[in-house]
């Protein structure tokens, strides 16, 4: 009971429930220090090249409408609209989307005033839009075609000065990648509350813990990479020509080494979020904490043992079979995570919120995604699959299914402390159903007509496969529409959407005790946090979301709050 | 049973002060940049080891092996550049500035001189060596680093300016920081002098 501690500066008790303190929109366009206002900004922008790789899918699956080429002039143009496309959404997308989560979330989580380096923290934001510029005036001037993975000699002696811009960008965002994740190990590790161990720690710290380091460790192979790239795009270098004594493997094996791991840095942040939803909108203490801690510590440092299983059809054959192994049994703590979320969720009070729909959404679809990378991983079944639509598949239920869902996920569930509304659950269930039902159809079909060998990255296929892809197609125009669902509502929610209240899900973690939005310095007094982050259910939680409620006024505007 | 004000003093006391915590900070932060940054000099190291396999033998038939004589004489100016570095932070901590612009004069020109070593050595890669990958890898990893060298150098030089003017006195953490870059230069070269003079 001792516990009963949370802010209760003169600020707060003042505070209207209808007069949210929001910073003005013109805060968001110029440089600011502050961790939440270069959260939104690494929001908005990952969101906005979300839709305009979005767009691009779209014209991807146009084209794939029927087995010739009718949309694109030649295959050549088809090649560089896949590049740009999977270019933005890793680079441009995911990677920074979960900086904004990261950003806006792990301070507060923490009880910390801002990131460690907050000047830094800027600094690495405002490295992305000159980035961007280069990358997309890459496309512009000449297109990359070497698809995201940039093989060479596709990228070196066969793509024009676009794919030179966009090593140049990559660099860029690397860069910024590298030194947002020197800001976040130094927050989680030095800027806690004395009373937060690292065993009391949210579990999405412990994400972003482990993602950052596998960005520290990786991200430099990828500038490495890069490097040498430029170095044979305009130095006249023949590090990847084997006429010059150079290794085409060399990039692979580089590239992977970086690439791989950073799989990971899409994803974890978004296992985190899972842990975070699933607990707190089912009321229930997550199952197995440490072991959930301790396996994203496990995937991130497997992650960087599994890379030539990207190679295997290239690779000398005696490595084949380690990597087969260190790549299945990246599937043991993943599966930690799988059952944690079953047993969190497993007899809970579940509130079918958006948040939660998303998450559940996740966790039926990562199951896939990982159960298809375990196929993937068995080496006679990949050689067969190599380089047909089941890859595509497989990356796009881990980074579709897997990484966006939780991504929306955390949208409607931190939405309302960014803003102080909340979403509309409505038009949010909506988003869901149009999601989910035009994911499944668009990529799961991709298993089938990849099992029957069409191939991916190529724009004319064999007429066999023209109903599946028109089925695909048709599906993927429903998800591209379903965005347009979450845009409207996030636009309408933040004018009109009921006030959220400091505490809208009853929950525990630090960013709930404090006004949404939470202001400049995040808390008017040094808050405590709770004994357990996810200590659901015992009378102790109870009374302490009590006292959060006379400090800031009730939330749960929905009337569906329980403890 | 402790009251919730008992709590929030003994969390205050718990708390390092804005002045620790930016230090602690500080120190972390760069320990984690030189640990991540130092894996670009290692993606390099991979790239000499794997390009050594596109040859029957290192380094390949025809191509004199470097001679290691001047870059190890280069190499001990660098660490003894380090050393002083580290000596010249040390007399600022017990407040002798006149020592530690002394000290930090004599590691710029060791880092001068070996700099200059390893642009005679850039240059002087004879075109035998410079038509295979052992000249080239060479070249990339020397380049590289004297890149790094270089800018951290113009660093060492704009602290050592304003520290030779008593603007730094006690602990600075500019000074710390910028010694411990250097560190990181000496370090990385290390590794690279090892694998280009010494692994064949």
């Amino acid at each position: 009971m001792a516990t009963i501690a949370v802010p209760l500066g003169a600020e707060a008790e003042g505070q209207e429930a209808d007069a949210i303190k929001r910073p003005a929109l013109s805060e968001y366009l110029r440089w600011s220090v502050d961790h939440k206002i270069i959260g939104v900004q690494y929001g908005i922008s990952s969101f906005l090249f979300f839709i305009i790789g979005g767009a691009m899918a779209m014209l991807i699956r146009l084209e794939l409408w029927s087995p010739d080429l009718d949309l694109m002039v030649s295959g050549a143009a088809y090649n560089s609209l896949f590049t740009i496309h999977g270019t933005i959404m890793i680079f441009l997308f995911i990677i920074p989307m979960w900086a904004a989560f990261g950003n806006f979330v792990v301070p507060l989580q923490l009880g910390a005033k801002d990131m460690a380096f907050p000047w830094l923290n800027a600094f690495a934001f405002w490295l992305i839009p000159p980035a961007a510029v280069v990358v997309l005036l890459g496309y512009f001037v000449s297109p990359a075609e070497a698809g995201w993975t940039s093989y060479p000699p596709l990228s070196t002696i066969f793509s024009g000065d676009g794919q030179t811009l966009w090593a140049l960008g990559a660099h860029l965002l690397g860069i910024s990648s590298i030194m947002g994740s020197i800001n976040f190990i130094v927050t989680i590790f030095n800027m806690r509350p004395p009373e937060m161990t690292i065993w009391r720690m949210p579990l999405l710290c412990w994400a972003v813990l482990a993602t950052s380091i596998i960005a520290v460790m990786a991200t430099p192979f990828l500038a490495g990479a890069l490097t040498l790239l430029l170095l044979d795009r305009v130095a006249g270098t023949t590090f990847f020509d084997a006429a010059g004594g150079g290794d085409v493997l060399l990039w692979q094996n580089i590239f992977w080494f970086y690439s791989h791991p950073a799989v990971y840095i899409m994803v974890l942040p978004g296992m985190g979020v899972l842990s975070e939803v699933l607990s707190i909108h089912s009321r229930k203490p997550v199952f197995g904490y440490r072991m959930v801690g301790l396996s994203s510590m496990g995937i991130a440092f497997v992650g960087f043992t599994v890379w030539a299983h990207h190679m295997f059809t290239s690779l000398q054959p005696e490595l084949r079979i380690p990597f087969m192994i260190t790549t299945m049994i990246i599937a043991v703590p993943t599966g930690i995570k799988m059952f944690s979320w079953l047993g969190t969720i497993w007899g809970g009070k579940i509130r079918f919120t958006s948040a939660m729909l998303f998450a559940l959404g996740f966790l039926s679809l990562f199951v896939i995604g990982g159960i298809t990378g375990v196929m993937l991983a068995a080496l006679p079944f990949d050689i067969h699959v190599h380089d047909t639509y089941f890859v595509v598949s497989h990356f796009h239920f881990v980074l579709f299914g897997g990484s966006v869902f939780a991504i929306y996920a955390a949208l409607y569930h931190w939405f309302p402390k960014i803003t102080g509304r909340m979403m509309n659950e409505r038009l949010g269930v909506i988003h869901f159903v149009f999601t989910y039902l035009g994911f499944l159809f668009t990529f799961f079909p991709m298993h089938i007509v990849g099992m029957l060998g069409m191939p991916r990255r190529v724009a004319v296929y064999d007429a066999r496969f023209t109903d599946w892809n028109q089925l695909i197609s048709f599906s993927a125009f429903v998800l591209g529409f379903s965005t347009f669902i979450v845009i409207f509502n996030v636009i309408r929610s933040y004018y009109r959407g009921p006030i959220a209240g400091a505490n809208p899900w009853r929950a525990l973690t630090l960013e709930w005790q404090t006004t949404s939005p939470p202001p400049p310095t995040n808390f008017v007094d040094d808050p405590i946090p709770f004994e357990e982050p996810y200590g659901y259910g015992t009378a102790a939680s109870a009374a302490y979301l009590e006292a959060v409620d006379e400090a800031f006024g009730s939330g749960a505007p929905d009337g569906r709050g329980g403890h | 049973m402790t009251t919730t004000i008992e709590r929030r003093e003994k969390a205050k006391f718990g708390r390092p002060s804005e002045a620790d915590l930016r230090l602690k900070n500080n120190r972390l932060g760069m320990t984690i940049f030189q640990l991540s940054w130092i894996m670009v000099f290692l993606a390099m190291i991979i790239v000499n080891w794997q390009l050594r396999f596109s040859y029957s033998e290192w380094p390949p038939a025809g191509v004199a092996p470097f001679d290691p004589l001047l870059p190890s004489a280069a190499t001990l100016a660098l660490l003894l550049s380090s050393y002083l570095l580290r000596r010249g932070l040390e007399a600022l901590r017990s407040g002798r500035v006149a020592g530690f612009t002394l000290r930090w004069r004599g590691a710029m020109a060791l880092g001068v001189a070996f700099m200059a070593v390893i642009v005679y050595e850039f240059v002087n890669v004879s075109a035998a060596a410079m038509a295979t990958q052992y000249g080239v890898t060479m070249r990339l990893m020397t380049g590289f680093h004297f890149a790094h060298a270089l800018a951290i150098l113009a660093v060492i030089l704009h602290v050592y300016r304003k520290g030779s003017r008593g603007h730094y006195s006690g602990e600075s953490w500019a000074v710390e920081g910028t010694a411990k870059l250097w560190y990181f230069v000496t370090l990385a070269w290390m590794l690279f002098y090892t694998v280009l003079y010494w692994i064949r």
